[in-house]
C-alpha cells in the first residue's frame, strides 16, 4: 500500500495549481460577484486538455487515470469551485457516458469536439417533480419515423447556459415507459435555454433550465440501447460523484489554507490567534477531515481504474467530502470572525459554494441510501 | 538532413519562499523543500521549444535534450520538460556529486556533454536560478566545453550554423552573432513559458526517455567528493531584506534640500563603498 503520490500525480497537481493560481484566481471574486462564465479562461484551458481529461488520446483527450482527474478537479476547485464544477460535469457526466455506452459512431461524432472543449457537456435529469427520484421524470420521448421527439423541461442544469452536447434523461412514450438518455445538440430546433439561475454559490457556472419542445433527434442520438437509461444515469452519477467529491475537497483545502494563514497573522490579546487552543483545535479538525476525505476520493478513483465496483466507494467519498467542505468552510468563517462574513475575504465564497456539494449529483441522503443498499446486499 | 541538437540545462529549485537552510554547512536542505523547475530554466526550455517549432515549420528536425543535476526527486522536472515537448531527459545524480558548487557543477555537466552529446549544436541555460542566483553555471559551462557564449538573450534566431541574439543592455538593444556550437543564457524576462498539457504529461510517462546517470558512468574518480572538491566556501547565506523608511525633513527650503542631498549622498556612498563628499563641487 502506497500513500505518497507518484511523480506523475505530483506533476499533474503542480500544473493544475499553477494554471489555476495564475489564470483563474485574478478573476475569481469578480466572476462570483457578476455571476459571469469566463469564456476567456475557458479558451486558455482548452489546449491543456481540461475538457478531455480522461478521453482517449486518439480522440483529442489526455488519457489520464481517475486519480489524476480527481487531482485536476480538486486544484481547479481550490481556486474556483464554479469552474471546477464545469470541468467535472463536462468530463464525468458529459463525456464519460458517451465513451462507456455510446456506439463507435457516436463516440467519433461527439467526443472529439467535447474533448477539445469546443462543445461543453451537460447532463439533465432533474425536473420540477423529479430529482433524487429518477422515476418521477416527466420529460417524454415519442418515437417517430427515424427518430424521437422530446418534450419536457429540465431544471438546475449545470453548464446549461453554455452546453453544446446535452445528455437528456427522458421516458419513452410506449407500453414499457422505459427510461432513455438522448444526446441533444444545442442547435436542434425545439431546444432552448432558460434564464441563468441566481444561486447562492457556484455563481460563475451558468446553471439554467433547458426546454425541449417538439425537439426532434434522429435514432442515432439515442445513447446505448433502448431502455438503458437508468443504467447510464446511475453509472454516470457514480463517476460524477468522484468528481464532486474532489470538487468539495478543493473547496475545503482552500478554506483550510486561508484559515492557517489568517490564524498566524491575526493578532488578538497581543498575540496571533493561532496561539489559542480553540483555534488550534479548529485547524487540527480541519486538517484531519480533509486528509480522510482525500483518501476516500483516491480510493474511489483507484477502484474505478481497476474496474472494481466503485458505486459505494464513490458515494462514501462524495458524502464525506461534501460534509467536510461544509464543516471546514464553517470553521474557516468562524476563524476569520467578522472578516469571514465579508466579501473582502474568500472564505465567504467557499462557505456559499460548499453547501450545494451536499445537494447535487445525489444529495447526502441519497448517498447514504446507496451506501446502505450496498452494505445490505452484500453476502454476509 | 542532420538533426539539430539543442541541449537545455534545467534545475530543480525549492518552491517555498522560506528556504530550509542547513546552518552548519550553508547548503540547502533540499529533501525538505517542495521542488519545482527553476523559472529561469523554464524560459531556456521555452526558447528551445520555440526554435524547434520554427524549424519544424520549415520541415527541419530538432532534438531537445534536457540535462539536470540533482537528487533523484529532480526526475520530476525532466518529466515536466518532456510534457512540454523535450525529446529526452538526463538526470546526473549521485551522492558523490551532491553539494557541488557552480565550478564543479559546470565541470560535471560538461563532462556529460563531451562524453554523450559531443555533437550538440546549441546549449541553452537560464541566466540565473531562483535559489542561488549566481549566474555562473552557463558561462562556466561554455568555458569547460570550449565554445562561445552569449548571456541574457531576449530573442534567438537561428541562421544555419549561426545564431543571431538580441539582448537588452541598459536602454538599448544589442544584436550579436555567434557561430555554433555555442551556449546562450536566456534573460529572465524573455520567452514566457507555456503550460504543459495534461496529454503531454501522460505521454511523458508512457514514453519515458529519461535516464539517470551516476558518477561512475561519467567516469569520475571513485574518490570524487563534490563537497570536498568544490573550491567555493560559503561564508554566509541569508535572505535579502529591503527596508522602507519615511522621514519628514523640516526647516527652510534650502536647509531641507541640503539635508536631502547629504543623506542621499551617504546612502549612495555606503552602497558604492566610496566617499562621494566633494564630488558634486568638481562637476
Amino acid at each position: 500500500m502506497e500513500f505518497n503520490p507518484c511523480v506523475k500525480h505530483q506533476l499533474i497537481r503542480k500544473i493544475a495549481r499553477e494554471f489555476s493560481e495564475n489564470e483563474i484566481k485574478p478573476q475569481v471574486a469578480e466572476l462570483d460577484r457578476d455571476a459571469r462564465f469566463p469564456h476567456d479562461i475557458i479558451e486558455k484551458m482548452k489546449p491543456l486538455n481540461f475538457f478531455g481529461l480522461q478521453a482517449p488520446k486518439h480522440l483529442g483527450g489526455a488519457g489520464l487515470d481517475s486519480i489524476s482527474y480527481a487531482i485536476v478537479v480538486e486544484e481547479v476547485s481550490r481556486v474556483s469551485a464554479a469552474l471546477g464544477l464545469c470541468v467535472t460535469v463536462h468530463n464525468s457526466v458529459g463525456i464519460y457516458p458517451i465513451l462507456k455506452f455510446g456506439t463507435q459512431e457516436q463516440i467519433e461524432r461527439f467526443v472529439p469536439a467535447m474533448a477539445a472543449g469546443d462543445s461543453i457537456g451537460a447532463f439533465c435529469l432533474t425536473e420540477a417533480n423529479a430529482g433524487s427520484d429518477a422515476g418521477g421524470v416527466e420529460t417524454t420521448a415519442r418515437k417517430v419515423q427515424d427518430g424521437y421527439v422530446i418534450d419536457g423541461t429540465k431544471i438546475f442544469v449545470t453548464n446549461g447556459g453554455v452546453a453544446g452536447t446535452i445528455l437528456v434523461f427522458a421516458v419513452t412514450e410506449d407500453e414499457k415507459k422505459s427510461a432513455n438518455v438522448f444526446i441533444v445538440e444545442d442547435d436542434r430546433p425545439g431546444f432552448s435555454v432558460g434564464e441563468i439561475e441566481d444561486l447562492c454559490g457556484m455563481r460563475a457556472n451558468p446553471v439554467s433550465s433547458l426546454f425541449f419542445e417538439d425537439c426532434r433527434v434522429p435514432d442515432e442520438n439515442l445513447l446505448g440501447k433502448s431502455g438503458q437509461g437508468l443504467k447510464i444515469g446511475l453509472t454516470g452519477l457514480d463517476t460524477g460523484r468522484i468528481g464532486i467529491a474532489a470538487q468539495a475537497l478543493g473547496i475545503a483545502q482552500a478554506a483550510f489554507e486561508d484559515s492557517v494563514a489568517y490564524a498566524k497573522e491575526r493578532q488578538q490579546f497581543n498575540q496571533p490567534i493561532s496561539r489559542f487552543q480553540t483555534i488550534q483545535n479548529y485547524l487540527a479538525d480541519m486538517a484531519t477531515q480533509i486528509d480522510a476525505a482525500r483518501l476516500l476520493v483516491y480510493r474511489a478513483a483507484d477502484y474505478k481504474d481497476r474496474n472494481l465496483p466503485f458505486s459505494a466507494q464513490a458515494s462514501m467519498a462524495k458524502l464525506y467530502c461534501s460534509d467536510t467542505a461544509r464543516k471546514v468552510t464553517d470553521m474557516a468563517v468562524q476563524i476569520h470572525g467578522g472578516y469571514g462574513y465579508s466579501k473582502e475575504y474568500d472564505v465567504e465564497r467557499y462557505f456559499r459554494d460548499a453547501k450545494v456539494t451536499q445537494i447535487y449529483e445525489g444529495t447526502s441522503e441519497v448517498q447514504r441510501m446507496v451506501i446502505a443498499r450496498n452494505i445490505l446486499t452484500q453476502p454476509s | 538532413m542532420k538533426m539539430f541538437k539543442i541541449l537545455v540545462c534545467i534545475k530543480q529549485v525549492p518552491m517555498v519562499s522560506e528556504l530550509p537552510w542547513d546552518s552548519k554547512t550553508g547548503t540547502l536542505k533540499r529533501e525538505l523543500a517542495q521542488g519545482m523547475m527553476d523559472p529561469s530554466s523554464r524560459r531556456a526550455l521555452e526558447a528551445g521549444l520555440q526554435i524547434k517549432e520554427t524549424r519544424a515549420e520549415l520541415g527541419e528536425k530538432t532534438q531537445i535534450i534536457v540535462l539536470s543535476m540533482g537528487p533523484p526527486m529532480a526526475m520530476e522536472i525532466l518529466y515536466q520538460a518532456k510534457s512540454l515537448g523535450a525529446d529526452k531527459g538526463i538526470l546526473l545524480s549521485d551522492r558523490a556529486m551532491a553539494g557541488a558548487d557552480t565550478f564543479l557543477t559546470s565541470f560535471i555537466l560538461a563532462r556529460f556533454i563531451k562524453k554523450e552529446v559531443p555533437d550538440v549544436d546549441l546549449v541553452l541555460c537560464g541566466s540565473q536560478t531562483s535559489d542561488s542566483e549566481t549566474g555562473q553555471v552557463g558561462p562556466q559551462l561554455a568555458e569547460e566545453l570550449s565554445i562561445p557564449a552569449i548571456g541574457y538573450a531576449a530573442d534567438i534566431q537561428l541562421q544555419g550554423q549561426m545564431v543571431r541574439v538580441h539582448r537588452h543592455v541598459d536602454d538599448f538593444f544589442e544584436v550579436l552573432e555567434m557561430d555554433l556550437p555555442g551556449l546562450v543564457t536566456i534573460d529572465q524576462a524573455a520567452y514566457t513559458p507555456r503550460y504543459a498539457a495534461f496529454g503531454g504529461v501522460q505521454d511523458a510517462f508512457e514514453t519515458a526517455d529519461i535516464i539517470q546517470v551516476d558518477a561512475r558512468r561519467l567516469g569520475l574518480d571513485e574518490n570524487f567528493n563534490a563537497v570536498k572538491d568544490s573550491p567555493t566556501r560559503i561564508v554566509d547565506v541569508y535572505s535579502p531584506t529591503t527596508r522602507k523608511e519615511n522621514r519628514v525633513l523640516k526647516g527652510t527650503a534650502k536647509a531641507v534640500v541640503d539635508q536631502l542631498f547629504e543623506d542621499y549622498g551617504k546612502i549612495i556612498s555606503s552602497a558604492m563603498g566610496k566617499d562621494l563628499k566633494g564630488q558634486g563641487e568638481k562637476i
